[in-house]
């Protein structure tokens, strides 16, 4: 390869200080081993330590990477390297190339390789596709069953037996149903790991899972019988997800969609967003963000904002989960979510998606003028006498900003209880 | 219904020991053959789940345990800038602690002056933080408006216990408890107080009479003497000790009047040019002298004549001096100026009685910081800036004085304050002042401040004290420009 000029070096350095150094640095004292063939810089660099900093240089990418601990990239090393280069002052042509640079390389290559694979594989070959489903299917097959038998095992040693174990029975059961592909399931037995002791109705609770999760095990081995929509929940619920490239494809929905509230939550791995929104026919659909801990999550979109932009259902029963296919611009502020309902009607509805798709244990609820009252974790009465107990809720701030009076609320209805997503107040849509 | 109580017990127990249920008839379901026990009882659960959560009926509502709403709220809120600066503030205070509960004092106060009320949505923050600092308490109204007091029953009603330990159940505490309470009482009621304690008084033990009758030093009044001068005559020296001590505070009981006929043979003016007195020292003791406090004969050694002599000092009139000399106080101490131990017996008794007119006359002689507390607030400020600056005085020892004086201090005292901290040797004086000086300097000062901070300095307690003025007084203005 055509040498660099002394410009091209400083044009990839980060930063001044960086070239300063390596101006000190670009000269053949502290260097050795130094070469380099069409595609490779490589050198060694004596720093203050023992070991000397190895440096390679992918002149085509181009890459860098050295030993050294320095976050600046390029680093200082490889500038004055490739300063040398650059004079002719080292890293000659025609040596043999030095192991480290060609491991380093190899490994690049085969990354590259490895990823053209995938993005060409995906699309052109499906006799590879089919294989890697039935491969994939085959292995839940033997999860899901591994995991019938669990489920006899448990109920026959019993349900008490079973709360007497430690956590880490359950993670086992949890990572055997990774290992079988089944990660929405181990999360559900993970969480159960902890409610046997945090919860009061443990038994209760482990019981209808228990039963939930029976009927879970049915399903997936009569899943050639389901409709479409009825499998795509049976997916979410076992946790086998969708790719988003099969949903972006799908028939886009326009807006403008109303925010009608979010929530977060974080379980010490994993972060998640729940965005619910309204479409102008009415449709209800959440969009679900993830993130890794450590990472941080998209900004959550205003509660009662009206957002211009498209959105793509995935499959599965209402409310769907959707994606954004189209740039998000919030046009105004809504003054109202809308018509409401009583507690009554909001349990019925609950029921009626219960007997549509059995796995789904969250509904979102638009109540209609519902007072908000202290006691125990607040409660929440509609006008015929009514009440539901609130989860999750920042009582204090509820009561500070509805004053006990009725108001619009939309929360999500969960296990007999409501997590309060967004009050309207004084024409205002506010989160609590 | 008894079909799930039993699928509960067969779980629990595990259908090794315990076959599930019959599933019940009316659900029209009618299992199929050969199940083992483990598929009975699952399949059974899976039917209770759906069955639970299709059947979910809402609670019934308590309409008398339900509070009633808040009402209106009329003053309009506090809107804009002067809501994000409140928001601000208890949210993510840019300040120090003490810092920031001044602001928010000065917030409340400056929505007072412009008939503004706290957003509904700040509430829950700003009552928290009340319940943590009392100074903000005091401030809440009624700058929290109707809603923040609803907020309040709402929690007071949560958390109501018991009825308050006054009154009746007083008899029933503990020793210490009581003291307090009765401590409490006497600020607020202390006839009732001296009524709990009389109406008790033949069933308690000494050191229960010691402690309870101390409480009395609270609004100590003429009417407390009855109870007192029973004291006197208690059985335990501890109680009657409490009680000439008390006694001492008023000049127009009958102690003080028995004390006066004491002293009074004592004190002649002698002299034709320069006048003094001249002073007697007291006979032994009779047993009156003794019931009113004055110490006996010791088994050994020398009678204290001199010490009894000051006890009759602190527990007669100031006025039997002045009535002597014929004089006013300052004259009648310029009389005494050779006997230290009797001025300050005089001085005790005028600080104990806060009587101002001896005050006023002590404070130019004595450096005493318990002289100028006694001195109101505007008189104080003049007599402070005296002390401090007179050179052989230790400024430290005026904290205490300087943080009970109202805030923002007077221009003179801010600047001599400041040039105190600025001093080589400034910074321990700075460091003592930090919770007191961003309010104590007015507003002119912090310009001075910012240019002292320009100024290099390695006392970094100091940079931080003069940093708080600047940050609070420029927090400040943008309250006051918000609320404009």
């Amino acid at each position: 390869m055509v040498r660099w000029s002394e410009e091209k070096v400083t044009g990839a350095a980060p930063d001044d200080s960086s070239m300063a150094a390596a101006r000190k640095l670009a000269r053949p004292g502290p260097w050795s081993e130094t070469g380099s063939n069409d595609v490779l810089v490589w050198g060694k660099c004596q720093g203050s330590g023992k070991t000397p900093y190895q440096v390679s240089v992918d002149l085509a990418a181009p890459a860098y990477r050295c030993s050294c601990p320095s976050r600046k990239f390029p680093c200082k090393h490889a500038l004055a390297l490739l300063l040398l280069w650059s004079r002719g002052q080292a890293a000659d042509a025609g040596a043999e190339t030095a192991d480290f640079a060609r491991e380093w390389a190899d490994q690049r290559g085969e990354r590259a390789a490895a990823l053209e694979r995938r993005q060409t594989g995906q699309q052109s070959d499906p006799v590879a596709q089919a294989k890697r489903r039935a491969d994939r299917l085959a292995l839940m097959d033997s999860g899901v069953s591994d995991f019938a038998r669990w489920l006899t095992d448990l109920v026959r040693t019993g349900l008490a037996a079973a709360r007497n174990q430690p956590y880490a029975w359950w993670d086992a059961v949890a990572a055997r149903l990774v290992d079988a592909q089944l990660p929405g399931l181990a999360e559900q037995v993970r969480a159960m790991g902890s409610d046997v002791h945090a919860r009061a109705d443990w038994a209760d609770h482990l019981l209808l899972h228990a039963g939930r999760w029976w009927a879970l095990t049915k399903a997936w081995g009569m899943r050639d019988q389901l409709s479409p929509t009825e499998f795509a929940d049976l997916r979410v619920a076992v946790g086998w997800a969708m790719a988003s490239a099969d949903v972006q494809g799908t028939e886009a929905l326009r807006g403008p969609w109303l925010v009608l509230g979010a929530y977060r939550t974080d379980d010490g791995r994993l972060q998640q967003q729940r965005t619910w929104l309204r479409g102008p026919d009415g449709t209800v659909v959440v969009v679900l963000d993830f993130a890794a801990q450590g990472q941080a999550l998209t900004a959550p979109q205003l509660a009662g904002a009206e957002l211009d932009t498209s959105v793509a259902r995935y499959p599965g029963t209402p409310p769907q989960r959707a994606m954004f296919t189209s740039p998000v611009n919030a046009r105004g502020l809504a003054q109202t979510l809308g018509e409401g309902c009583s507690i009554a009607q909001a349990l019925e509805s609950e029921s009626a998606a219960v007997a549509v798709s059995p796995w789904r244990g969250r509904h979102p609820v638009l109540f209609g003028k519902v007072r908000v009252s202290p006691g125990g974790h607040g409660w929440l009465h509609d006008s015929s006498g009514d009440a539901l107990p609130l989860v999750d809720a920042p009582l204090d701030s509820l009561l500070a900003q509805t004053g006990g009076h009725p108001v619009d609320l939309f929360g999500e209805l969960e296990e007999g209880r409501v997590r309060p997503l967004s009050v309207v107040v004084g024409q205002r849509v506010v989160t609590p | 219904m008894t079909w799930l109580a039993d699928l509960r017990t067969s779980a629990l127990l595990g259908t090794g020991r315990h076959a599930a249920p019959e599933p019940p008839a009316e659900l029209g379901f009618r299992p199929p053959e050969g199940l083992s026990r483990e598929e009975s009882l699952l399949d059974q659960a899976a039917m209770a789940d759906v069955a639970t959560r299709a059947a979910r009926r809402p609670g019934a509502a308590d309409s008398d345990e339900r509070p009633a709403p808040a009402p209106p709220d009329d003053v309009p809120e506090a809107s804009g800038e002067s809501a994000r600066l409140l928001d601000l503030l208890l949210n993510q205070p840019p300040v120090s602690q003490e810092l920031r509960r001044q602001l928010v004092i000065d917030w409340l106060q400056l929505a007072e002056g412009a008939r503004r009320r706290v957003p509904h949505r700040l509430l829950p923050a700003l009552l928290t933080l009340a319940d943590t600092r009392p100074g903000v308490a005091e401030h809440l109204y009624p700058a929290i408006g109707a809603r923040g007091r609803w907020l309040q029953d709402l929690a007071r009603h949560g958390a109501s216990g018991p009825p308050s330990a006054a009154g009746t159940d007083w008899e029933v505490l503990g020793s210490a408890d009581a003291t307090l309470e009765l401590e409490r009482l006497r600020r607020s009621d202390p006839a009732a107080a001296r009524g709990l304690l009389a109406g008790q008084w033949d069933t308690l033990g000494a050191r229960e009479r010691a402690a309870h009758l101390g409480t009395f030093a609270v609004n100590v009044q003429p009417d407390d003497e009855e109870l007192l001068e029973l004291a006197l005559d208690d059985k335990a020296k501890s109680v009657r000790e409490v009680a000439a001590n008390l006694l001492e505070r008023l000049p127009g009981s009958a102690r003080a009047g028995r004390m006066a006929a004491r002293l009074r043979p004592l004190l002649r003016i002698k002299g034709v040019l320069r006048k003094q007195f001249e002073i007697e020292l007291p006979p032994d003791p009779d047993e009156a002298s003794v019931r009113d406090g004055i110490p006996g004969d010791p088994r050994s050694g020398e009678p204290d004549r001199l010490g009894w002599l000051e006890t009759i000092i602190r527990g007669a009139p100031l006025d039997v001096w002045t009535a002597v000399s014929g004089r006013g106080p300052a004259a009648t101490l310029a009389l005494l100026e050779n006997e230290p131990r009797i001025v300050a017996a005089i001085l005790e008794a005028a600080v104990l009685r806060a009587d101002l007119d001896w005050v006023r006359a002590l404070v130019e002689l004595r450096q005493e910081p318990r002289l100028l507390n006694c001195l109101p607030a505007v008189e104080r400020e003049s007599a402070l800036l005296r002390h401090l600056s007179s050179s052989g005085r230790n400024p430290l020892t005026l904290v205490p004085l300087l943080r009970d004086q109202p805030r923002p201090w007077g221009q003179r005292l801010a600047d001599e304050v400041l040039r105190l901290i600025t001093a080589k040797n400034g910074g321990q004086l700075a460091a003592m002042l930090a919770d007191v000086l961003p309010t104590g300097l007015p507003l002119e000062a912090a310009d001075e401040c910012r240019r002292l901070l320009e100024r290099s300095d390695d006392d970094a307690a100091r940079r931080r004290v003069l940093r708080d003025v600047v940050q609070y007084q420029s927090f400040r203005k943008s309250l006051t420009e918000a609320f404009r």
